[in-house]
């Protein structure tokens, strides 16, 4: 993947990710159940999103090194 | 032996090993402004970040989070929500931070913004709206301190007193070490903080309810409103949607722009170490998971404590553990106080010397050094005071600052990567979205759709900004090119 095409997608992530941790994109997901590990639905969904960052940002971090790499060379 | 006295020997020794390692660490450092302000630029990975978790999770979130969840329920997750997406920005702005930093001898983010944008006034600015979200900053984490050390030894000793000794501490190894031992010591609490929150917050539902999945069934038959977001409000009514998501918005704004930890993109050993901070910080949010299960836990909890923000206190000491876990707990509790407080007090310092005072007055190095450890001293006894007598809520106190604090970053954001920025349209934009911002603060009832005052400020601000900028001449290409190479 090129740079570019991986911090645009880095971007997107976040960007749905704020759409849907706050109105009108979390309406949808504002209930308790089903309980995903003993937690309220609305409570996993947040986390899933905070988790979900730490992969797109490593993933962004290979494609940036791999970047800085080639420069250097 | 009473408990409260176990629990007191336990804080005691604690506080005994934080200080020594605030001490030792201070004798690593270089005898100079860098050193003190900036660590000589060599915190390596872990350090950093413990540095910036422990930071960031302050007696806000060990107190005033479980408080939140267990008095406004669902609320409390815009705590969880924000500080994953206000770090992640930093993957590209820290880098880039640190690079000017190291080629203009930058340590403070004033001295950025100011050298892109000369203004003594900018700089003057910026540091007395530094200054002014950190005091109720600051004072919220006396505060929690004195609370937890109160409610464990039985009212024993007195928030006045309990909040003197630790934060006599943290001035202590401040004043001796500077940010060596913010570092050393954040990494110690850090782990500390973690560790305690998790087994808690994991013991208590099943010490209670039986696990965490029957305390949710269970407090979903009787207070189902508890559990689905935006939650309540601090009387108990359903909070609105505009605020939830402008709560979020107004943090993730602010976070990276206190001081405290855009400073940290100056002590970073190298850019490597700092955008794997950033890549790891989301692992350090989830730990307000367990943080909030132990509010929650208290929910159906007969009986209650006077104030929403004692709630972790009062569920140790109500559920009969033994002194020793009430004593660690506390030391928990007091590493999540002072790890953020030493933080604040050091940069409050560091912010106001080196962007106000030094910009109207010559000083040499170590004058400098002097008038900021007389400034740590000045800003803890300020804070000191309010924490006595301060009623609102812990998570309200931090809130507010966000206002203020989140108007520093179209400046900053424009420093770096705007050309077309110009010193007015900053200027403008800066007393635009703070009047703004102030004036939805003290009038509530006229906020569009209940939301924030500080993202109303941002949207003044942002366009002030720009409007003004586009009307001024762009600044010379030579000055430009220092900054855009």
């Amino acid at each position: 993947m090129n740079l570019r095409t991986a911090r645009i997608l880095t971007c997107i992530y976040l960007a749905l990710a704020l759409f849907f941790v706050t109105w009108p994109g979390l309406k949808p997901f504002a209930r308790i159940e089903p309980l995903v590990l003993g937690l309220p639905f609305s409570m996993a969904w947040i986390a899933g999103w905070i988790a979900g960052s730490v992969f797109v940002l490593y993933g962004l971090d290979r494609v940036e090194r791999r970047h800085r790499d080639g420069e250097g060379s | 032996m009473q408990q409260w006295v176990v629990v007191s020997i336990i804080i005691g020794a604690y506080l005994a090993l934080t200080l020594t390692i605030g001490l030792l660490a201070g004798r690593k450092s270089s005898d100079s402004v860098t050193g003190y302000v900036a660590a000589d630029r060599s915190f390596g990975l872990l350090v950093m970040y413990f540095v910036t978790g422990a930071s960031v999770f302050s007696a806000f979130a060990f107190l005033g989070g479980p408080g939140w969840a267990y008095s406004r329920g669902a609320a409390a997750f815009y705590i969880l929500a924000y500080g994953a997406l206000g770090m992640a920005p930093f993957y590209w702005v820290g880098p880039r931070a640190a690079a000017l930093g190291r080629k203009f001898g930058y340590v403070t983010q004033a001295q950025l913004v100011v050298g892109r944008f000369p203004s003594r006034t900018l700089s003057a600015l910026i540091a007395g709206l530094s200054l002014i979200a950190f005091v109720p900053y600051i004072t919220l984490q006396m505060r929690g301190a004195g609370i937890v050390i109160e409610a464990v030894t039985d009212g024993n000793i007195p928030i006045w007193l309990g909040s003197l000794v630790a934060y006599g501490i943290v001035i202590f190894y401040v004043l001796a070490s500077g940010a060596m031992a913010v570092g050393w010591t954040n990494t110690f609490q850090g782990v500390f903080m973690v560790i305690i929150a998790w087994s808690l917050g994991l013991y208590l539902p099943y010490r209670l309810y039986g696990g965490v999945t029957p305390m949710f069934e269970q407090i979903m038959d009787v207070r189902p409103e508890m559990l689905v977001p935006p939650g309540l409000t601090a009387t108990g009514e359903p909070w609105s949607w505009g605020a939830y998501s402008t709560f979020i918005i107004v943090s993730a704004v602010g976070l990276m722009m206190w001081p405290h930890l855009f400073m940290k993109a100056f002590t970073a050993k190298d850019d490597d170490t700092m955008r794997r901070t950033v890549i790891l910080f989301p692992t350090f949010q989830l730990f307000l998971i367990p943080v909030f299960l132990i509010g929650f836990s208290g929910i159906l909890f007969t009986g209650g404590p006077s104030s929403a923000d004692f709630i972790l206190p009062y569920m140790i000491l109500e559920t009969g553990l033994p002194a020793v876990v009430v004593g660690l707990f506390c030391a928990g509790a007091l590493s999540a106080s002072m790890s953020t407080g030493d933080a604040l007090l050091h940069a409050s310092a560091s912010v106001v010397v080196e962007d106000g005072i030094t910009q109207f007055v010559k000083l040499d190095d170590r004058q400098r050094r002097l008038l900021m450890r007389i400034l740590v001293l000045l800003t803890g006894a300020t804070a000191y005071y309010f924490a006595q007598d301060a009623e609102s809520s812990l998570v309200l106190l931090l809130a507010t600052a966000y206002g203020v604090i989140s108007q520093l970053a179209p400046p900053v954001v424009s420093a770096m990567y705007w050309k077309r920025a110009t010193t007015s349209g900053v200027l403008a934009g800066l007393l635009a979205g703070t009047a703004t911002s102030v004036f939805f603060y003290f009038n509530p009832d006229l906020r569009p759709f209940d939301m924030h005052e500080g993202v109303l400020g941002l949207i003044v601000h942002v366009p002030v900004l720009i409007s003004v900028s586009l009307m001024t001449p762009i600044q010379n290409e030579k000055h430009l090119a220092g900054f855009f190479s």
